[in-house]
């Protein structure tokens, strides 16, 4: 398997997201989790980063916290210019808005809207007009495949076809940052693989950069990047060349 | 940073919210149902009982002295034979000057003695124009015994049964008039019973003495009163419209009110109607809070149910970028479209309820035990509801409010969700 050592891969890239010593602490009584450690990393736009670990390593914190959702004990980071730590709660909602898009584990989709009308939802809320709206949300839906079931509720989808409209939607938002906290983890093998080529694909095509969390070792075969978390620490961080995806295919 | 907000636009709010409330389509329809039910009883108990209030005052005002009456000042206070208007005359042209829209009724009030060689009794010698006068046509259907006086009739009373039991008066018995003069003396007129009437208010038949204006005016020229300005106790004056009381009374009040006269509205002549209405009204403002509150926490329930339902998809909305601000308007705006909703059908069982007691009425003669009299006037057998414009504008007020009141407290709870933690759930 290649891979490229983090410290000499893209250099030449802007940097979108940067960790530095960020720590994240939960006091349960008197005692102290500490949930992450120190944590120094950078994401260059466009990747497609995988954070991979056993259960309790500090995925979803991680990804909770480079999305805003939760804030670091210490540390700082930027993101796309943006110090995310000194926003006030408003500016976050707002920057997780304009900037950010979401896929979670599961109960991604608004149960009363339609497909198109979820994936229209973030635009809705973004301010952009209806056509300008309706016409995105109706060519990312047909880019992961829904065209024909736009119209119905998430009820009448399949586990897999509602993860690909939560893509859908968090991508037709036009976000710099696509977070994903294991987005296959309900899904069987065959949608598990057909999403992972979805967000594949699309994060190449509109240069979108996606980092997920996975122990799905079918998800990580497709990663551009794999960062493994360990106790709350960052122990190892791969960038993996087109070669050894061959390889390891 | 160069801010930009989230945007929440009226339509998607409102098609979000309307969406929101059928998801659980049973515990809606139940919960509208029981506002509906809890309304229409409110509806009913305040129709009915403002019918019997209007029923009460409508019989007092023809019963008493009209809606507006104009009296020699200080009377109500100390009521005196010796307090009359001088001079009618030139008052009832002032009056008629101002095209009141009803009638104007002229009337002489007495305290007098009644006697007969069996007994003596105090009574109130009312003197009236037998023909048209409103007491007058309230009374004359209960005549139970004998005729009505005829207009110009010197000598004619009519008398209650109360009255004619205690003087053992029949038709055409002879009663001696007689009233205390100013000065102490005393003088008489001689009546003689032409009638008897059972007016179903006991206050009235044991103590009421009906007679032509003119034998009544003989006990004001007694007091030294001109006839020939036509002296008079009071104008009773029956409004054609009696929602416009506020104004004629503005009107009289600056055509004739001086330091002798004063003009004095149905409230001010009955205190005690009036403190007893408000008193009744209040034990049923009591049940209808209970009944409010009732309605609340229905609201209240299946709104903060399906908050709770939803911590999750908050905390989705919250991590996809929707303000507190916007979730706590979507979850209140789901209370504003229950409220509506519950208004509306509220009034449709509500109005037909009403309708209905309106056209066929309760007859309430049973309950009150075959007695209809309360506070010196008498309630109708059969209660028709009755709502005013005002009623119905403050009960479709208090039911809106408070069922948006009872969403407060979801839609707060709804925008202090925190994403990682709803997520968590």
């Amino acid at each position: 398997m290649t891979t490229i050592d983090n410290d000499s891969a893209g250099k030449t890239a802007m940097a979108l997201l940067t960790l530095q010593g960020v720590d994240k602490i939960y006091r349960q009584g008197e005692l102290e989790v500490r949930a992450l450690q120190e944590i120094d990393l950078t994401v260059q736009e466009g990747e497609f980063a995988a954070l991979v670990g056993p259960s309790g390593s500090g995925k979803t914190t991680l990804l909770n916290i480079i999305g805003g959702l939760d804030a670091p004990s210490h540390g700082s980071i930027q993101l796309n210019g943006t110090s995310i730590t000194t926003l006030k709660e408003a500016e976050l909602s707002d920057f997780r808005l304009f900037q950010l898009g979401f896929v979670f584990q599961a109960y991604n989709l608004v149960p009363v809207l339609s497909a198109l009308e979820n994936v229209e939802l973030v635009m809705v809320l973004q301010g952009r007009d209806v056509r300008e709206r309706r016409e995105r949300a109706e060519h990312y839906l047909e880019l992961v495949g829904l065209e024909k079931v736009m119209q119905r509720r998430p009820a009448a989808l399949s586990g897999g076809q509602q993860q690909r409209v939560a893509v859908a939607r968090a991508l037709a938002a036009g976000p710099r940052l696509v977070l994903a906290d294991e987005p296959t983890a309900n899904l069987d093998s065959e949608n598990a693989t057909a999403l992972l080529d979805i967000m594949h694909r699309l994060s190449h095509e509109e240069k979108t950069t996606f980092i997920f969390s996975t122990h799905d070792r079918r998800v990580m075969e497709r990663a551009e990047r794999i960062i493994t978390l360990r106790d709350g620490k960052i122990v190892s961080d791969k960038h993996i060349g087109q070669e050894s995806h061959e390889q390891m295919a | 940073m160069n801010r930009r907000h989230s945007h929440l636009p009226l339509g998607m709010l409102v098609m979000l919210s309307w969406r929101n409330i059928w998801r659980h389509r049973r515990r809606t329809l139940i919960t509208l149902s029981s506002i509906a039910i809890g309304f229409a009883l409110a509806v009913l108990m305040i129709g009915l009982n403002d019918g019997a209030h209007n029923s009460m005052i409508r019989n007092a005002i023809k019963l008493g002295e009209g809606h507006l009456t104009v009296q020699p000042r200080g009377y109500i206070e100390a009521p005196a034979n010796h307090k009359y208007l001088t001079d009618g005359t030139t008052l009832q042209e002032k009056i008629g000057s101002l095209d009141v829209a009803g009638r104007i009724e002229p009337r002489i009030s007495l305290q007098i003695l009644a006697s007969t060689a069996s007994n003596s009794v105090g009574a109130g010698l009312e003197g009236l124009s037998p023909q048209g006068d409103q007491r007058a046509d309230l009374l004359r259907p209960q005549l139970v015994d004998g005729t009505w006086i005829e207009p110009g009739d010197q000598r004619g009373i009519l008398i209650g049964d109360g009255m004619a039991g205690k003087l053992k008066a029949k038709i055409g018995s002879k009663v001696v008039l007689m009233a205390g003069k100013q000065g102490g003396d005393s003088q008489a007129q001689l009546g003689r019973v032409r009638g008897i009437f059972d007016s179903r208010v006991d206050e009235l038949d044991d103590y009421l003495i009906l007679s032509d204006i003119q034998l009544a005016r003989r006990f004001l020229e007694g007091e030294g009163a001109d006839p020939a300005l036509q002296p008079i106790t009071r104008f009773a004056l029956f409004l054609d419209d009696p929602d416009s009381l506020p104004e004629w009374k503005a009107e009289l009040k600056a055509a004739v009110e001086n330091d002798q006269v004063v003009v004095l509205d149905w409230r001010e002549m009955m205190p005690q109607l009036v403190q007893f209405i408000m008193v009744d009204d209040a034990g049923n403002y009591i049940f209808l809070v209970l009944i409010l509150i009732m309605v609340v926490f229905g609201i209240l329930n299946t709104v903060l149910m399906s908050v709770l339902e939803r911590t999750r998809e908050f905390g989705l909305l919250r991590a996809l970028g929707i303000s507190r601000y916007h979730l706590l308007w979507l979850v209140f705006c789901e209370s504003l479209l229950l409220s509506l909703l519950a208004v509306g059908i509220g009034w449709i069982v509500a109005g037909a309820v009403h309708l209905w007691f309106a056209s066929h009425g309760i007859d309430m003669a049973a309950l009150m035990g075959g007695s209809t009299e309360m506070m010196g006037t008498f309630m109708d057998p059969v209660i028709y509801t009755e709502l005013s414009g005002e009623r119905v504008f403050q009960l479709t007020l208090l039911i809106f409010a408070a069922t948006l009141g009872s969403g407060i407290y979801p839609a707060i709870k709804a925008s202090r969700v925190t994403p990682v933690e709803a997520l968590r759930t």
